[in-house]
């Protein structure tokens, strides 16, 4: 998918303006961040769930090459294909090719994040295949050729209204206004591509290292779908997805599940390992695993930004952030949105075309207070905005002297010696008056004009501090 | 260099490595593995535990799949698992059930009188040689039913869910196509809580016997993918029966 990260300002500002979207975002805080909330209470033992399960992350991120290594290795015992992908474009192709070659014509897909990163309908499209996407949210959106707003509710930004005129339109047939008609009416639609699809592509909510299992976690059932009815199965992943043992998934999907919906689980949780056996009654006949890395490993190499690996794509941050809850999911221009989004999608696309990102958060911590497996996602944000700002390797500066590195710097100069700082308060008094109005700066110059765009500043004062202590601070005014 | 080869070198390059290296130790103080042996003693404990509990494990799973969206029922004999089958297939004016090859449930089947007259019950299994077009007829035949019985191969009492293993004996589709399901869930097969069963299908895998799909249901299909509004009953069945017995 092409990013759009570089126009975050212009299309948050469209969102602030769009009432449909900020009425319709307004569940999201009494929906599924209060059934967070309920749900980490209700759990005996959340926060030593939570430690266990980042030390596990972390272990695994550590050694990340021998559990993949080990992972597909296990794939391939049960009978699978493993196919290790170093970009989308290696793993489009993959799809590609075997798509040909089975003479492939629909696929079924369930909801997979890594495939927006492909941008992988597009491509099935242009060869001449169709591909349907079969997750409520995800069909809605893929009806509107638009991208997800959301990680786990796709389609959260659009009201009833908007869905009752999108398949009217789309699928014909009456108008329907209720939730329950709506969605019949897109699952009697959805029930025969299921039947006639050649193909199911799938995402991964995690690789189980020690037995080579595909673990999917569904509440509509079209992960099963996708992996019973085709002959072929094509499951993407995230090379971050792996875990070591089988016996830890308890608590993954404890986590996983608690924190994205609140449910204690999610209707289906679908264990895969390889295609249907020989003598098994049905299932598909092969099983192809695409492993890809996409810009992943450039996270793995900076020590301080390994730990976004560790996010498990349950949205909890999303919800806990007054920006994302405000600014909504197309602003940030890639696959990935919120706090979480606002780490990794730089990361994975260019940082220096992101670098709106970064900032887009108050850094009030609400997102690490609600991540399951504890990021530090401030300190990330921290971290990359402190790359751009200093020409760090991220940032995709030559030099190491941004404006706002010598702007820092000068400031420094200026307030650290008595006369400089005086001599800049003298400066400052007297450049300010044909800027002031009403008492206040409302517009100061370029290259601070930025400070002024959304705030007044109070004009420099005349009577210094220095000057008051000096004369033991009899002039009281001031706070009086 | 094959794509796992070129794939994992630029991991460990990213890790500052200039090979895989394996955990030091598999038991780690951070990240405890179990061993086979532990496996082994830890299933053998756990198989004993729900038999000693399995009073109290069937009144947690009842709690919980009613939070979950199952219609829970008792039955103490043979026959109320028909006639619980009977009334629901009329009520929901299905002409053809279809039902897994779980032993609990044979005698479903082994009575078709205490049907009404057109309902049909096929039993999902293999018999014929050649097994592609008899696949295709199973195919068929589960598309068309109106109700799929089942039993499970284990209940979690944690999270009111059945779990039901696919293989040669148990087919994918039972428990899907159908918009309605009825698991018959026997009293010994309650699990305490995921754990217990992430343990068990270990040792399972260690015994070569993992097989190739696993299905954890809890309630019904649903979506809340419209204003957040739930709805039950998108591709899976809209409505699940559980009966204990």
């Amino acid at each position: 998918m092409e990013p759009r990260t570089k126009d975050f300002k212009q299309e948050a500002a469209k969102a602030l303006a769009d009432a449909t979207i900020q009425k319709n975002m307004q569940n999201l805080y009494g929906g599924f961040f209060k059934a967070r909330e309920r749900a980490a209470d209700e759990t005996p033992g959340w926060e030593a769930m939570q430690d266990r399960a980042r030390e596990i992350k972390a272990h695994t991120i550590e050694h990340l090459d021998y559990y993949l290594d080990k992972a597909s290795r296990n794939v391939e015992k049960s009978g699978g294909t493993v196919f290790f992908a170093t970009n989308a474009e290696d793993a489009t192709r993959y799809v590609l090719d075997l798509a040909i070659s089975r003479g492939v014509k629909t696929i079924i897909k369930s909801k997979s994040m890594i495939s927006e990163e492909m941008g992988l309908n597009e491509k099935l499209e242009e060869a001449g295949m169709e591909p349907v996407e079969t997750d409520l949210g995800e069909y809605l959106i893929q009806l509107r050729d638009e991208t997800p707003y959301h990680i786990i509710a796709p389609a959260i930004h659009l009201s009833k209204d908007q869905v009752s005129d999108l398949l009217h339109e789309k699928l014909g047939g009456p108008r329907y206004d209720r939730a329950e008609d709506l969605t019949r009416l897109a699952r009697d639609h959805l029930r025969t591509k299921f039947i006639e699809a050649d193909m199911g592509i799938t995402g991964a909510n995690f690789l189980v290292a020690d037995t080579g299992s595909l673990v999917l976690v569904t509440n509509e059932g079209n992960g099963r779908m996708c992996t019973s009815m085709p002959k072929i199965h094509v499951a993407i992943m995230g090379m971050e997805k792996v875990v070591p043992a089988l016996e830890d998934m308890g608590i993954f999907l404890r986590l996983l599940i608690r924190s994205a919906t609140g449910q204690r689980l999610s209707s289906y949780v679908t264990m895969v390992n390889g295609p249907r056996n020989d003598d098994d009654l049905d299932g598909p006949e092969e099983f192809h695993l695409i492993i890809v890395d996409n810009g992943r490993s450039k996270i793995l190499a900076d020590p301080a930004m390994r730990e976004a690996l560790y996010c498990i794509r349950c949205g909890a941050c999303l919800n806990a952030c007054p920006v994302y809850r405000k600014v909504g999911g197309h602003s940030y221009g890639w696959v990935y949105s919120g706090p979480i989004g606002a780490v990794i999608s730089p990361m994975l696309t260019s940082v220096p075309e992101a670098k709106d990102l970064p900032y887009a958060s108050s850094l009030c911590g609400a997102c690490r207070e609600s991540c399951p497996v504890k990021i530090d996602l401030p300190r990330l944000l921290i971290h990359l905005r402190s790359d751009l700002a200093e020409g760090g390797p991220h940032s995709g500066k030559r030099s190491r002297f941004s404006s706002e590195f010598v702007m820092v710097k000068a400031w420094r100069l200026l307030v650290s010696r008595p006369w400089t700082l005086r001599l800049g308060n003298r400066l400052a008094r007297l450049f300010q008056f044909p800027l002031a109005k009403d008492g206040k700066l409302r517009k100061l110059p370029p290259p601070i004009s930025g400070w002024t765009r959304y705030r007044t500043f109070p004009m420099v004062t005349t009577r210094l501090f220095r000057d008051r202590w000096i004369r033991g601070i009899q002039d009281k005014t001031s706070h009086e | 260099m094959s794509d796992r080869e070129t794939f994992l070198a630029a991991i460990s390059g990213a890790l500052g490595n200039d090979r895989i290296r394996p955990p030091e130790s598999m038991d780690d103080s951070t990240v405890g593995f179990s061993t086979p042996d532990d496996v082994i003693k830890r299933a053998k404990s756990i198989e004993k535990e729900i038999l000693i509990r399995s009073e109290e494990l069937c009144n947690d799973l009842e709690q919980a799949a009613k939070a979950a969206g199952w219609i829970v029922s008792s039955s103490k004999t043979q026959q109320d698992v028909v006639d619980y089958v009977s009334e629901v297939a009329k009520k929901i004016e299905t002409r053809l059930v279809v039902k897994s090859n779980h032993k609990v449930i044979d005698s479903v089947i082994a009575d078709p009188q205490t049907f009404q007259q057109n309902v049909v019950i096929e039993t999902m299994n293999m018999s014929g040689n050649n097994t592609d077009v008899e696949r295709e007829s199973l195919r068929q035949t589960a598309i068309r039913a109106g109700l799929g019985v089942t039993g499970v191969d284990y209940a979690i009492a944690e999270t009111g869910s059945v779990v039901l293993l696919a293989g040669k004996e148990l087919s994918r589709l039972v428990a899907l196509l159908p918009p309605v399901h009825i698991a018959v869930v026997e009293k010994s097969k309650i699990l305490p809580s995921l754990d217990e069963l992430f343990m068990l299908r270990r040792a399972e895998f260690d015994n070569d016997n993992l097989g190739s799909y696993m299905n954890i249901i809890t309630g019904p299909s649903r979506s809340a993918d419209i204003e957040q509004t739930l709805v039950t009953g998108v591709h899976g069945p809209r409505e699940v029966h559980m009966v204990l017995h």
